[in-house]
């Protein structure tokens, strides 16, 4: 039999093509290896965030407040730096302990107390904002004094040198093929169905391709941002979490079925917890990396980026009632999301434009996958 | 049988992708007739319905369905119900909040002034009870009602839009032994009124004491129709799985060792505050024996097993003890630990998660055995150990990786079962492990039990049908109202006596 890929997997490939030919037509300077660089730095805290979001709502719940986390986590860590004067590794550790505490104990609320995840991070929303508020003063907080430079502005502004870029491209391309090659003989020897060898061929070769040309363009800029490097790592980490450990198993069973779940022992409610605590390192890090993006903690940081990330969620096949969801159709969402916005911008097309189109192509995305589900 | 029949359908063939789900099923159903539909689970009984109530669309199956001798094309659930076919499927299509009377009438409620006239639903809905001959009260929300009440609802339902065939799925899964008996009465009053039948049931008795003619379907096509009359149940069986069952309860025996599980004067209430539901239970069971548990439902069977796991009810006094250790307030994953599994009665709200692999099953409960050091999963010793359980239970799926919503309820109950497996239980709690699942897969269900047994692991098999648990169990409870009698030994006991334990008549004798 001849494997063929499924027209619903490709639909989304087939919009974001059209989706980046249609600003490569409007907007030139969108293929620009600095526009392409920048976009990969806007991709990275937007998929950062919604792989943070798939931990959550695997197990069936929502968090609704990691935009505000992400504005309040970058303004902790900003005001440690830039107010109290404190080396910003410490900073940054800090913070994301704070953050870990803090979704920890929303996760046991959830949990625990049984308050509905909707409710809970809705009330940390509202919290999270007031007190980012409160914590810079309404003012702007620098992440680092003018013209200097710390591991927390860095976190944006580094770029790897091309020929690290590159030797890492060329090793991520190789760990590729030989994962995905032994994966295959594995299947193969359990009696699963694989792709045929040209499908398996193809599905690398584009893979490889993306990777390398990702590296090439970047390195006709500045080379390869850090904040990729970054999305890499939290992605292959996502990715083994959730495939490879007994913890990820947990994930899917609870959304599933949670009562089937109780019955054959996981331990619901650390896994909730545990989901939680995960969110709020991914909301550090993406704050981190979001005021570090913006040079300097506002009060718009991080403002509805939540929605961003269920939308990148929905658009990649994850269920929003739990127990689906991959990590790679995650990155793909984010890259529809982050790209849109990208483009959008480019074109100078106005915000409330860009809310509308967002919203649009968010309901588009989600119905086409509906209609092709039900093939 | 010389009047023309009421429905035909002649050649029906139905796929789903590469599956085959019919491949030539002949039927005839007579004006006045129940016809009983048995077979398997995956013979095919649920997608011929879904053709005959349009929910499989026309178009999209071969042959020939006719009603009344004219070629029936139903696009449409809809079309099924203006031709006079109305389907009672097993899931019930009720709002649980909404009254009788609303539900009764919940597409067409009567009109005036643009607004739904609540004086005529409620004088409609009576009317409408009335000609189905169900007594119920029409002001009732449906979520105060029980199941076999429910069902009557649906029932009532089909009479009130004048259906002149009645497809019933299993329709007494989740009936009491009286409920059944009312429906059935039902049933032959609506034949005499001239309303066909269909009867879809695994339980032969039931099919035997209603219908007219029984149809077996196998492997999606239809084997043989019988005239019930004239026709013994053993027939039956061998027509549905094709071969001769000698013995459907093929008990060994293995010599009990020291007690594995010993309850002692349990009382068990629903919440706290509340008065205890389980009274006064107290049996024991040693390594290597079957303890059966009837009682019908409701009755607390259901609520032991789940109080003994763990995820049910707060304890007044009495004590569990497990293999010798104190059970009481563990989670069931400390309970899976120290050896006790539960393999529960509702496969698909406790047992499954619909959308997972069946390899996902198999080691979920017991993830540690393959998890190496460093926190990951060993692909390769998991899949060996899957690999074991899906050929020793002899799952029929393509692989490991057949999401198991999609599996026959046999082979769904063999993943539940597997699962509860692998963790090595020294006591099994079985609740209905061969509810809704077939003649075949209920022999290796059995043999299953036997392996444990002979094994030497204590098995509690809980069980709503008399000659499984007579022709299973070592020793048998029965409860009634969270109460038991007994023990009762299965070569010295009638399913009669039990019968009446279970109603509370065995109680009434013992406390006189």
């Amino acid at each position: 039999m001849n494997t063929r890929i499924p027209l619903r997997s490709l639909s989304m490939l087939i919009a974001l093509i059209l989706i980046c030919a249609f600003f490569a037509v409007k907007q030139p300077v969108f293929l620009s290896a600095r526009n392409l660089s920048l976009l990969s730095i806007e991709l990275s805290v937007t998929a950062i965030l919604a792989l943070g979001m798939l931990l959550v709502l695997l197990p069936g719940h929502i968090d609704l407040s990691a935009g505000s986390g992400v504005g309040l986590t970058g303004a902790v860590a900003a005001v440690m730096v830039f107010d109290a004067r404190w080396p910003a590794p410490v900073a940054l550790l800090l913070a994301a302990v704070m953050a870990v505490v803090v979704w920890g104990a929303m996760g046991a609320l959830i949990v625990r107390q049984k308050i509905p995840a909707f409710i809970i991070t809705l009330g940390g929303l509202l919290v999270f904002k007031g007190l980012h508020w409160l914590v810079i003063r309404n003012q702007t907080i620098p992440v680092v004094e003018g013209g200097k430079e710390n591991i927390y502005s860095l976190l944006t502004t580094y770029y790897l040198p091309p020929i690290v870029g590159a030797g890492l491209g060329l090793a991520v391309v190789a760990a590729q093929v030989y994962s995905s090659q032994s994966a295959r003989k594995r299947r193969i020897s359990y009696g699963f169905q694989v792709d045929d060898g040209e499908t398996n061929f193809l599905k690398l070769f584009v893979g490889a391709q993306l990777v390398l040309l990702l590296v090439l363009i970047a390195n006709q800029y500045r080379g390869l941002p850090l904040a990729a490097v970054i999305l890499g790592l939290v992605a292959y980490a996502t990715h083994v979490i959730t495939q490879h450990t007994p913890f990820g198993r947990y994930l899917y069973a609870v959304g599933g079925n949670e009562e089937a779940a109780l019955i054959s022992g996981v331990p619901i409610q650390r896994t909730v917890i545990g989901a939680f605590g995960l969110m709020g390192l991914i909301v550090a890090l993406g704050g981190f990396m979001e005021t570090a993006y913006s040079g300097a903690s506002t009060s718009t940081v991080g403002s509805l980026m939540e929605l961003d990330a269920v939308a990148a969620c929905v658009i990649g096949g994850t269920s929003l009632r739990g127990g689906r969801g991959t990590v790679p159709g995650v990155i793909f969402g984010a890259l529809i999301m982050a790209t849109l916005l990208n483009g959008l911008t480019l074109m100078a097309v106005s915000p409330e434009i860009k809310y509308i189109a967002r919203g649009v192509v968010l309901a588009l995305a989600v119905w086409v996958d509906v209609k092709l589900a039900g093939k | 049988m010389s009047e023309q029949p009421r429905l035909t359908t002649r050649a029906l063939h139905k796929r789903f992708g590469g599956v085959i789900a019919l491949k030539g099923v002949d039927f005839e159903l007579a004006p006045g007739e129940v016809h009983a539909l048995c077979g398997e689970n995956g013979a095919g009984k649920s997608t011929l319905i879904k053709l005959l109530g349009g929910i499989h669309p026309f178009g999209g199956y071969e042959g020939e369905i006719t009603v009344e001798g004219k070629r029936a094309e139903f696009k449409t659930p809809g079309d099924a119900d203006a031709a006079g076919i109305a389907v009672i499927f097993q899931e019930l299509a009720l709002i649980p909040e909404m009254t009788v009377a609303e539900n009764l009438l919940l597409a067409h409620a009567p009109i005036r002034g643009g607004l739904i006239d609540w004086n005529a639903v409620y004088q409609r809905a009576r009317e409408i009870l009335n000609e189905a001959e169900i007594d119920l009260d029409p002001t009732a929300t449906v979520e105060s009602l029980g199941i076999g009440q429910r069902q009557l609802v649906e029932i009532a339902k089909a009479i009130g839009k004048k259906s002149k065939v009645l497809i019933l799925d299993e329709p007494t899964a989740a009936l009491t032994d009286q409920e059944v008996k009312a429906l059935l009465a039902l049933v032959k009053r609506y034949k005499a009124a001239g309303i066909s039948c269909i009867y879809i049931s695994h339980k032969l008795d039931e099919v035997f004491a209603v219908s007219d003619r029984i149809t077996v379907l196998r492997d999606g096509s239809s084997i043989i129709t019988l005239d019930a009359s004239k026709t013994r149940e053993s027939e039956v069986i061998k027509h549905m799985v094709g071969r001769d069952i000698e013995d459907l309860f093929p008990r060994r025996k293995s010599e009990p060792g020291k007690p594995l599980l010993r309850v002692k004067d349990l009382y068990v209430a629903k919440k706290s505050g509340e008065q205890p539901f389980l009274q006064n239970i107290d049996f024991e069971v040693r390594a290597g024996e079957v303890l059966g548990i009837g009682g019908l439902m409701g009755a607390g069977r259901t609520e032991l097993l789940m109080h003994m796991f763990g995820v049910w009810g707060v304890r007044h006094s009495g004590s569990v003890e497990l293999d010798g250790e104190q059970v009481k307030g563990q989670t069931p994953q400390q309970l899976l630990d120290k050896g006790m599994a539960l393999v529960s009665e509702d496969r698909k709200r406790h047992g499954l998660i619909l959308s997972a692999s069946i390899g996902f099953h198999l080691t979920l409960s017991k993830l540690a055995s393959v998890t190496q050091s460093n926190g990951l999963i060993n692909d390769a010793l998991e899949h060996n150990i899957e690999e074991k359980l899906f050929k020793s239970l002899r799952i029929k799926a393509r692989d490991l990786e057949t999401v198991v919503g999609t599996l026959s309820g046999g082979n769904q109950q063999k993943v539940v079962l597997g699962k509860a497996l692998h963790t090595g239980p020294k006591v099994l709690l079985l609740d209905e492990p061969t509810r809704g699942i077939d003649v075949g897969a209920k022999i290796e269900v059995y043999e299953l039990i036997n392996r444990m047994t002979a094994e030497g692991k204590a098995v509690i098999l809980v069980s709503s049908e008399l000659p499984e648990l007579l022709g299973m169990s070592d020793r048998i409870y029965i409860l009634h109202e969270g109460k038991a009698s007994g023990p009762f030994k299965p070569s010295e006991v009638t399913q009669e006596r039990l019968l009446a334990a279970a109603m509370g008549k065995e109680r009434e004798k013992q406390a006189s």
